[in-house]
């Protein structure tokens, strides 16, 4: 872990989505705020082992003094489920050497530093997912559509829509519940006449970007439009994976071969053919 | 400040135990009933009598464990109830002692890791992967 006054905690899943980490932390560099990224199964908050509370503890407890180890002041959290699993399970049995902050809340409070380098106009009129659930801990929804409003050309469209859960990860693993909100979110943005659905969260990207396949929206993360705004890369190389017909294919044989074929095609793949 | 998790689900749940009236409220502002349908025409106070016992270490009934399983943490309960108690986290811990003592099934989680780290080798360059994992 590097030696920092902030760490951006991405959390585990996010690493499907590289580019984002990337833009993020540039982003709060600009606004002020440079923060070392850290996460994956090394910086876990023992979420995924819920079932197993001992070992989900044993997780957060190493996650929890490795950050107090660090020095760093501040943690700026990307993931809801760690930020909330800090409020009510880390922080409250662990003393915490640090403050923390959701990363939209911590750029948006720092916006008259961010906004000079959004500088080049993004096209589209686009409609936030947005969700009811974590705006309690962090005021996200607010957060990102004021973001998504410093970018040059960009509409920014408002429905009263809010989808249950934090993300779209919960409503995954319940029966009917994802397909009932894939399919307000459409209408929402139909009524609207959005060309762009923009996600928050990275569970939500998952399970939004087929929608370009399917119902002909394009589907952003707010981050990959800052980006584009501020003039980084922000190619989305998860989506396209997704969406392209042959995922190895376009992933290539040699990316493949140094990440480990047998890993990409037990983990990997069956996620991207889905 | 609790010692651990241990002590922390147990002084919760004692509080949750105190407090609650089992009025229902808090199921009443669940945005994800419409997605449980052992609970549909259960009273509310009844599946909540059945989340405490599932918080206690009782198996609850089909009702009371569907809703636990349909928790995505909405937070719409919290300030709908009257008594000052989390529903969140209650359900969150009776979901907790449920899949500890074999009421409900685990979440089969074997995948989870072995995903984030095969994306990581992937998508991270090798600096990257030294520094950020």
């Amino acid at each position: 872990m590097a030696v920092t006054d902030a760490l951006f905690w991405y959390g585990c899943n996010m690493t499907r989505h590289a580019e984002i980490i990337r833009i993020s932390a540039h982003l709060l560099e600009c606004a002020g705020v440079p923060a070392a990224p850290v996460g994956g199964p090394g910086a876990c908050c023992g979420s995924p082992k819920e079932s197993q509370p001992r070992v989900a503890e044993g997780m957060a407890r190493r996650t929890m003094s490795s950050f107090n180890d660090s020095g760093a002041k501040q943690v700026i959290t990307w993931c809801p489920t760690c930020h909330m699993n800090l409020d009510d399970f880390m922080g409250a049995t662990q003393e915490p050497r640090f403050g923390h902050a959701h990363v939209t809340e911590a750029l948006w409070d720092r916006r008259a530093a961010l906004a000079p380098v959004l500088t080049r106009p993004v096209t589209g009129r686009v409609l936030v997912d947005t969700h009811v659930g974590f705006n309690d801990r962090a005021p996200v929804n607010e957060a990102v559509h004021g973001l998504l409003r410093l970018v040059p050309g960009l509409e920014v469209l408002e429905h009263p829509y809010r989808g249950a859960s934090y993300m779209c990860f919960g409503l995954a693993g319940v029966p009917g519940a994802l397909p009932a909100h894939l399919e307000r979110l459409v209408a929402a943005a139909r009524e609207v006449e959005a060309d762009t659905i923009v996600s928050i969260f990275h569970s939500c990207h998952r399970e939004l970007v087929a929608l370009e396949k399917t119902h002909g929206f394009k589907v952003r993360n707010w981050a990959h439009i800052l980006g584009e705004s501020a003039g980084l890369p922000h190619g989305d190389e998860y989506k396209d994976w997704r969406n392209a017909a042959d995922p190895a294919a376009l992933i290539g044989a040699e990316r493949i071969e140094a990440a480990g074929a047998d890993a990409v095609a037990k983990y990997v793949l069956p996620e991207l053919n889905r | 400040m609790y010692a651990n998790w241990s002590e922390l689900r147990e002084k919760e749940t004692a509080g949750m135990l105190a407090a609650c009236t089992r009025c229902g409220a808090c199921y009443d502002a669940c945005p994800m009933t419409p997605h449980i349908p052992a609970a549909q025409g259960v009273a509310p106070s009844a599946i909540v009598a059945g989340v405490l016992d599932l918080l206690q270490g009782g198996a609850g009934d089909a009702a009371s464990q569907g809703w636990v399983s349909a928790c995505t943490r909405t937070g719409s309960c919290i300030p709908a109830c009257p008594e000052g108690v989390n529903p969140t986290l209650m359900l969150r811990l009776a979901k907790f002692r449920a899949q500890e003592n074999g009421t409900m099934p685990p979440r089969d989680a074997s995948r989870a890791m072995p995903t984030v780290k095969a994306f990581a080798r992937l998508g991270f360059t090798a600096e990257e992967q030294e520094k950020w994992l």
